[in-house]
């Protein structure tokens, strides 16, 4: 395995580059899988059936909280890349570790606003509006619960394993999906939630 | 890229804060439709923008070219597919 | 006892029980016959735990002509029905299990698996990579479309076929009209099969586009490798939106919510829609790589380098921007307005055009070339013209207002088997035979082989041509049978004995690849075809590192050049070779998806969660897993040069 010192860890195999490769292509395939549920959502946005529309039953304050978390989350995994791209394994852990708290309490937010919802009568089953929009927000939230045990798991092999081309080459990927996760929650806030308001 | 002090990530977190902000007045103010979504279709898009290249690196490897190509060729058929069945099913729905 | 009625048969007959016989029967016979030769582990080790690219494409090589005399059994029992009017051989319910299971069979379970089977094994040789770019993803790939595919066609024995036709359009799929849990069984082994696709698509264009051989620029690909490119494009942007439409229908019918419902504020044309947004782009993903093998085919064969190469990879390139762009030319009939229909007509002219440039690249290419009509080069001349009729009859369905008259009649049938037959069926098969002595080592017969082309191509013609005329008369789709009066019973004969053809040039086949195991000579030089790209240049079969040093690229016809100009391909000298390790967790992965799937189409919840947990727990296991591969010494690799003859440099 060929090591080039002048890359960032992360990058110094031929396999690792492959890796990030192969991720940015499996983002542009999450796009298009987000981009199907918004058409979706668009399309049911007005059809409410029996139930409740948006207006009705979103709130701002949870989903002002949510944003900001996402948004801190989305700095703290910048800031605990660039500490690892400084070799400052310490400062690194502790920059995921707050993402992943972050994490927790969105979805933590996120339940909470979807029993709210529940309870105002939009369960998954209510319409045809309610049906995407909780499988819209449901998709990403998955994401992010996925995400948090993923990263959990990276950075068991960051305390065990310390900063290798491998472990590097993970956390990287990992802040990849997770900035992704950030720039899907935006589109969430903006066209379901404020447009849902405005 | 050596430096210890995150500058470009803490300009990236303060934008993006500006930008929500900006985005929230379409709540807190009293626009017309047209103008709220227009709005809100610029603060998403720079936002998104900005993770992608400053947050992600999306352009520091030689492989930039794909990355870039990969990214854009998403949208444009991410915005197709959104609008081209909006048109053929409620638009263009007579 | 009531727990195991959910998984009897809801509609009976002799034959399907038959069909459950014998499945056991096969079953234990393999079990027995694998435990007598004592091939479990040989199994195991060599081919379900393997991350081979060669093998792997040998596996959907195999699963792909299972599959295909599946969906061909299926074909020929429709063709029977309808050979004579008011025919009771099947009965209606048993009709619409079968024309369903055809089409989902045939273009998820046969063409895909065959174009991803050649891809696997020709496109790293053609690059002059070691492998593909993430070998371990590439198993996880197979298996899990094998466990789709065998949770798919478990269905006609447990608990009921799917029956709602291969596009199972809303509210028809709904559980109001498909009681059966056959829907369910659609829904999910397409799913699971599904993200196998997409595995194998950001799979494979990380590995075009990082890993050629030193000097082959993107311009210098074989056409083949170019054309996978931009299949695997196609398939990352377009398998997610059948992966949503998928779990949406799911959710339907599984847990009552209202996305296609027809009340409290579905929408039953939106499964059409996003079904379409994906399914326009996977026509595409099936006959790109088929011409991809033509146009490595034919200049082969007629001795001449591709015409027009700057123009097929243009042509390609808008395809895959084009393809997603007519997905609405598949419902013109739904109801919306005349600008939608229009748009969508233009769009889809528009997209024969790159189409045609690529009929008529080849067309130069045959231009006073020294043709050699082989098996591969017949099936390609067969292509030719059957494929134009196909296309030219597509053209005029685009035609939106004209397409009133044609939707959803046999003419639509006709068109589009005389597009999907020539265009992929015939390439897989000229493929087949063309890389069949790289993969095995031992050339098909070519008498035989001819004899199955000239009886499948025309044998296409005598199938299809008729339903133009029937269906320009009026006969539906999907219909199980039809009365004397209406004067359809003379053309659907002609068709059934073109399906006859058909079928015994299948079988032939066969008898051909039987025949050449136990009779053709093994004795066979590293490129038989006088063949001009790079997986000619090492070994047959090749060895498990493809190239013992990896080949000098500066030319479009490299291999070509070195053969007849004398330019050097493999510079220096042998060095360790690095080799990704077998492991077992694909297979067992893919494994409990299949245990998932099945607990899902059954609402088994208990069952479901664990094997849920399981997939974590794989998951998982391979994150924290170290797994650096092995390394093949130099030593060994002289060894197995020698043994094959040596180097060709």
């Amino acid at each position: 395995m060929n090591n080039d010192q002048t890359q960032p860890l992360e990058y110094s195999t031929e396999q690792n580059n492959l890796n990030i490769l192969g991720f940015w292509i499996f983002i542009g395939a999450e796009i298009m899988l987000f981009a199907t549920l918004f058409a979706s959502y668009f399309l049911l946005e007005n059809r409410t059936g029996g139930g409740p529309a948006g207006e009705e039953i979103f709130t701002i304050s949870p989903v002002m909280l949510e944003t900001f978390i996402l948004l801190t989350s989305s700095f703290t995994i910048g800031l605990g890349v660039h500490a690892m791209r400084l070799g400052r394994q310490k400062a690194m852990q502790v920059f995921f570790t707050v993402t992943l708290l972050l994490g927790l309490a969105f979805i933590g937010l996120e339940i909470y606003e979807f029993t709210h919802y529940v309870h105002e009568g939009a369960a998954l089953q209510t319409s045809g509006f309610t049906s995407i929009l909780l499988t819209t927000l449901g998709t990403h939230g998955a994401h992010v619960t996925f995400g948090l045990f993923w990263g959990l798991f990276i950075l068991i092999q960051i305390k065990k394993r310390g900063l290798t081309p491998e472990t590097t080459n993970k956390s990287f990927i990992f802040s990849l999906y997770w900035h992704f996760l950030d720039v899907v929650w935006i589109f969430i806030f903006s066209f379901v939630y404020l447009k849902g308001m405005m | 890229m050596k430096e210890l002090f995150p500058r470009k990530q803490l300009l990236g977190f303060v934008s993006s804060l500006i930008l929500t902000i900006v985005a929230l007045l379409v709540y807190f103010l009293d626009f017309s439709f047209t103008v709220g979504l227009t709005i809100l279709l610029i603060t998403a898009f720079t936002q998104a923008a900005l993770q992608l290249v400053v947050f992600m690196h999306a352009g520091e490897t030689k492989d930039r070219g794909a990355i870039y190509t990969n990214i854009y060729y998403g949208i444009i058929i991410a915005l197709l597919t959104i609008f081209g069945s909006l048109l053929a099913l409620a638009w263009g729905y007579v | 006892m009531e727990f195991f009625e959910r998984f009897a048969i809801p509609h009976p007959s002799p034959a399907i029980y038959a069909s459950m016989v014998a499945i056991g029967l096969t079953v234990i016979a393999i079990i027995v016959g694998l435990t007598y030769f004592k091939k479990w582990g040989y199994l195991w080790r060599e081919w379900i735990t393997t991350v081979d690219h060669k093998r792997i494409g040998i596996m959907y090589l195999i699963s792909a002509l299972l599959m295909l005399f599946r969906g061909g059994v299926d074909a020929i029992m429709m063709r029977a029905q309808l050979a004579v009017p008011e025919n009771t051989l099947l009965d209606s319910q048993h009709y619409n299990e079968i024309f369903s299971t055809h089409g989902v069979v045939m273009i998820i379970f046969m063409a895909m698996p065959f174009i991803i089977a050649l891809m696997n094994y020709i496109v790293p040789l053609q690059i002059g990579a070691r492998d593909v770019a993430f070998p371990r993803l590439n198993a996880l790939s197979f298996w899990l479309f094998f466990m789709g595919a065998m949770l798919f066609n478990i269905s006609f024995v447990i608990g009921g076929s799917p029956d709602a036709g291969w596009t199972s359009y809303f509210p028809l799929a709904g559980n109001e009209f498909s009681k059966s849990v056959g829907t369910n069984y659609y829904m999910i082994a397409i799913q699971i099969a599904g993200l196998g696709t997409l595995m194998t698509g950001i799979n494979f264009i990380a590995t075009i586009l990082k890993m050629r051989a030193p000097g082959m620029t993107l311009m210098k690909m074989p056409m083949f490798t170019w054309s996978a490119l931009i299949t695997n494009i196609i398939i990352v942007f377009a398998f997610p939106v059948l992966t949503v439409a998928l779990a949406m229908g799911t959710m339907d019918r599984l847990f009552a919510t209202h996305f296609f419902t027809t009340g409290n504020g579905g929408m039953d044309m939106l499964w059409a829609n996003l079904f379409w947004v994906w399914g326009h782009p996977e026509v595409y993903i099936l006959i790109l790589p088929a011409f991809g093998v033509y146009s490595e085919v034919i200049p082969t064969f007629a001795r001449r380098n591709l015409y027009g190469y700057r123009s097929m990879v243009w042509s390609m390139v808008i395809i895959c921007l084009l393809s997603f762009l007519v997905w609405v030319h598949h419902f013109f009939t739904m109801g919306q307005g005349a600008l939608v229909n229009s748009i969508f007509s233009i769009t889809t002219m528009a997209i024969a055009v790159p189409t045609g440039i690529k009929i008529f690249n080849w067309l130069f290419t045959l231009w006073k070339g020294k043709i050699r009509i082989t098996t591969p080069m017949l099936y390609s001349l067969l292509f030719i013209p059957i494929f134009t009729i196909g296309g030219v009859t597509g053209v005029m369905l685009a035609m939106s207002a004209a397409d009133y008259q044609y939707h959803n009649t046999m003419f639509l049938v006709a068109h589009f088997h005389l597009v999907i037959i020539p265009g992929v069926v015939f390439a897989m098969l000229a493929g087949l035979t063309y890389w069949w002595p790289k993969m095995f080592g031992f050339m098909l017969n070519e008498r035989i082989g001819k004899w199955a082309a000239w009886l499948i191509g025309i044998g296409t013609c005598v199938a299809f041509f008729p339903m133009f005329i029937s269906g320009l008369d009026g006969q539906a789709r999907r219909m199980f049978t039809y009365s004397e009066a209406t004067g359809f019973g003379i053309w659907n004969m002609i068709a059934f004995f073109g399906a006859i053809m058909l079928a015994v040039g299948f079988v032939l086949i066969v008898y051909n690849i039987y025949y050449s195991t136990r009779y053709a000579s093994r004795d066979i030089p590293a490129d038989p075809w006088d063949a001009r790209s790079l997986e000619w240049a090492t070994h047959s079969p090749v060895p498990e590192y493809n190239f013992a040093i990896t080949p000098d690229v500066n030319s479009r016809d490299a291999f070509w050049n070195h053969k007849k100009n004398n330019q050097k391909l493999f510079k220096g000298d042998y060095q360790e070779i690095h080799m990704p390790n077998n492991s077992g967790v694909p297979f067992i992965m893919s494994a409990l998806f299949f245990v998932f799937g099945f607990a899902m189409v059954f609402s088994v919840w208990i069952l479901a969660i664990i094997s849920a947990i399981g997939i974590f727990a794989c998951m998982g296991h391979r994150s924290l897993e170290k797994d650096h591969g092995h390394h093949l010494s130099v030593d060994h690799i002289k060894e197995t040069e020698e043994k094959l003859g040596g180097a060709n440099s």
